[in-house]
């Protein structure tokens, strides 16, 4: 849940990287840091990994600052996907504002991902969220590999979910990392502009909200 | 998870980052690098820079000889903190965690423990209930047992009481006889009062004798209508002859001490199954004998009413006492196969199931009316069939 602290007019969100193991949630963060930049962007910290895999979480803080003087500050976090770590990915999922649940698009990982949805699914509801209001984007990463699920079979089977269209990246090219990023800023806006009178008290528009915090280098926008 | 105040992911300050001796040691090595001292504080000085880390001022950092070397000692200390910082966050969310997952355990215990509590009590009214059962069963053997044995009895009393019928009767008409002849043998001797004495004596012992072959006849008739050992399965009974000897036997049992008033009615003959009917007769008369004695009956004058009355399509039975009644709580169970409330060995438990059955098998009913401490009334209700 957003966390709003009114004597330093400062609002705090949550954005959660879930998904399998080794399905590239570190790799879509760390594309967000060397991609993104946006008015205020702090550091991104990888903590304790084992083979490059991830064993509490990464963390990249971002923010821009509203008309008001509103310091909005957007929290980005990825869970390890192993699945032996699921109380710290609990812990890490608690009070979470937005999901970008990063699917694996290799046929053989199809079971994790179902495996990791459920698993999404069960924490949210023992950390009191949910899916169903939660705003959530469902990335299939790795498309840069040979012999991966179709996309028209994928948005096919996902196609009467509140997730579809499905969001495709190869987060290793750097590729599809911002759009993801971009929907679930667009779902997110939605879900908590009102509450928080983003528009009317700090004149935080939806494109200001988008373009504010996913805003990237000049040369990579020349890429994009 | 709820509980814990401090998320892990609050953003820390400085006194979460670093020890009162920690910031002196960093503000005493830093100054020694700067060409003038330096000092790393919470709160704003003049002339203080903020110290920035991750979007979040955690300190301000004044003196030094330039705003060069503040800055770039600022920078020095931002980059410091990230080491520090990501260590306090994993110890954070590992302290985080190792206490949801401990809180998780205990609620884990605390279920386990409950439904253990609750497989317990389960058990127990298991075993309750096998103990129940087992003594049913106990109890059902022994009623059987002895129904048994009161049903071989029954008919060795009704093949003795055959078989003395023949010997009762000459020796009564022999003891007659006799009798006579003393009378003639009276006039032939001398009148002397010691033969007097001597025949009036010898007049009553032939008269006792004869009245005790008339209670032994009386018996052994009682007997035989009570088993029907010489009537076919079905037939015309009388009920209030079945009833009388029932009650005789009956008062045989209890020292002839039971006040049994009699109120039967004149009935038309009943087709039925004499002794079975004698059967439930001596149950229902028994049972009322029994509850007279019972010891909690006070000093009231215990009477067992027999009556035998008769409605527009069917014959009642009544077997009425003023003893101890039937308690509450057992009422409903009275028709229980081989429920009583007397203990096991005295019997009868099977009387009124044996009863009801028996109604029912001769398409009647029967109905007990009962008050603790005041008393049994049993109906039975036999219908008349058109013949
Ligand atoms: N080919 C390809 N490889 C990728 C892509 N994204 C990630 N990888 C590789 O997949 C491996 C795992 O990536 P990570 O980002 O560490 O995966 P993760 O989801 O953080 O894994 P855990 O921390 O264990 O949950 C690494 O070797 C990445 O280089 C991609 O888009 N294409
Ligand atoms: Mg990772």
């Amino acid at each position: 849940m957003p966390d709003y602290q009114a004597h330093d007019n400062k609002l705090t969100l949550k954005v959660v990287f879930y998904g399998p193991a080794l399905s590239g949630k570190t790799t879509n963060l760390m594309q967000l840091h060397s991609l993104l930049n946006p008015e205020r962007k702090g550091e991104l910290m990888v903590l304790e990994t084992r083979d490059d895999r991830t064993l509490f979480f990464d963390m990249l803080p971002i923010g821009l600052r509203g008309t008001s003087g509103l310091d909005l500050r957007l929290k980005l976090y990825t869970v390890p996907g192993q699945v032996q770590h699921d109380s710290t990915r609990k812990a890490v999922l608690s009070r979470a504002d937005g999901i970008v649940f990063v699917a694996d698009s290799q046929p053989s990982q199809q079971d994790n991902n179902a495996m990791a949805f459920g698993n999404l699914e069960e924490n949210l509801e023992k950390v009191g969220l949910d899916i169903d209001t939660l705003p959530m984007v469902v990335q299939f990463n790795k498309r840069d590999l040979p012999g991966v699920v179709e996309e028209l079979e994928l948005q096919q089977r996902w196609t009467s979910t509140p997730w579809a269209p499905l969001m495709m990246a190869s987060a290793l090219q750097g590729n599809g990392v911002i759009e993801s990023f971009r929907a679930l800023l667009d779902r997110l806006y939605i879900a908590i502009s009102d509450e928080f009178a983003l528009e009317h008290r700090h004149g935080i528009f939806r494109h200001t909200f988008i373009d504010g915090l996913s805003a990237c280098h000049e040369a990579d926008r020349a890429k994009l | 998870m709820r509980l814990i105040v401090r998320n892990f992911e609050d953003d820390p300050t400085l006194q979460d980052l670093l020890s009162v001796d920690q910031l002196e040691r960093l503000n005493r090595t830093l100054s020694s690098l700067c060409q003038a001292p330096v000092t790393i504080a919470e709160q704003k000085t003049t002339g203080a820079i903020p110290v920035e880390f991750n979007l979040e001022t955690v300190a301000w950092l004044s003196g030094g000889h330039s705003p060069e070397e503040r800055s770039a000692a600022s920078e020095l200390v931002s980059f410091l903190m990230m080491f520090v910082a990501k260590y306090r966050l994993a110890a954070n969310l590992h302290h985080d965690t190792t206490e949801a997952s401990y809180a998780e355990l205990q609620r884990q215990n605390d279920a386990l423990k409950t439904s253990e509590a609750r497989y317990r009590a389960l058990s127990d009214q298991l075993q309750q209930k096998v103990d129940e059962q087992v003594s049913v069963i106990q109890q059902t053997q022994q009623e059987l047992y002895e129904s048994a044995r009161l049903r071989s009895v029954g008919q060795l009393a009704a093949g003795v009481a055959h078989e003395i019928n023949n010997p009762i009767g000459f020796i009564s008409s022999n003891l007659r006889v006799a009798r006579d002849y003393i009378d003639d043998l009276k006039d032939s001797l001398p009148a002397t009062p010691d033969h007097e004495e001597l025949f009036r004596d010898f007049h009553d012992l032939l008269s006792e004798s004869m009245d005790g072959t008339r209670r032994i006849a009386s018996i052994v008739a009682d007997l035989k209508t009570f088993s029907s050992i010489d009537q076919a399965d079905y037939t015309m009974c009388n009920l209030n002859d079945l009833l009388r000897s029932s009650s005789h036997l009956v008062q045989t049992e209890h020292g002839h001490q039971l006040d049994i008033i009699e109120r039967l009615n004149e009935l038309p003959p009943v087709a039925g199954h004499p002794s079975r009917l004698s059967q439930t007769f001596f149950n229902l008369l028994n049972n009322a004998a029994q509850a007279l004695s019972d010891k909690d009956f006070g000093d009231r004058k215990g009477r067992i009413l027999m009556q035998t009355q008769m409605g527009t399509d069917s014959i009642q039975v009544i077997v009425q006492d003023n003893g101890c009644g039937i308690p509450d709580d057992c009422r409903a169970r009275v028709f229980d196969a081989f429920y009583t409330t007397r203990p096991v060995g005295s019997g009868t438990g099977l009387g009124l199931t044996v009863a009801r059955d028996t109604a029912h098998a001769h398409g009647g009913d029967l109905t007990i009316n009962s008050r603790q401490g005041a008393g049994t009334r049993v109906t039975l209700t036999l219908p008349i069939k058109a013949r």
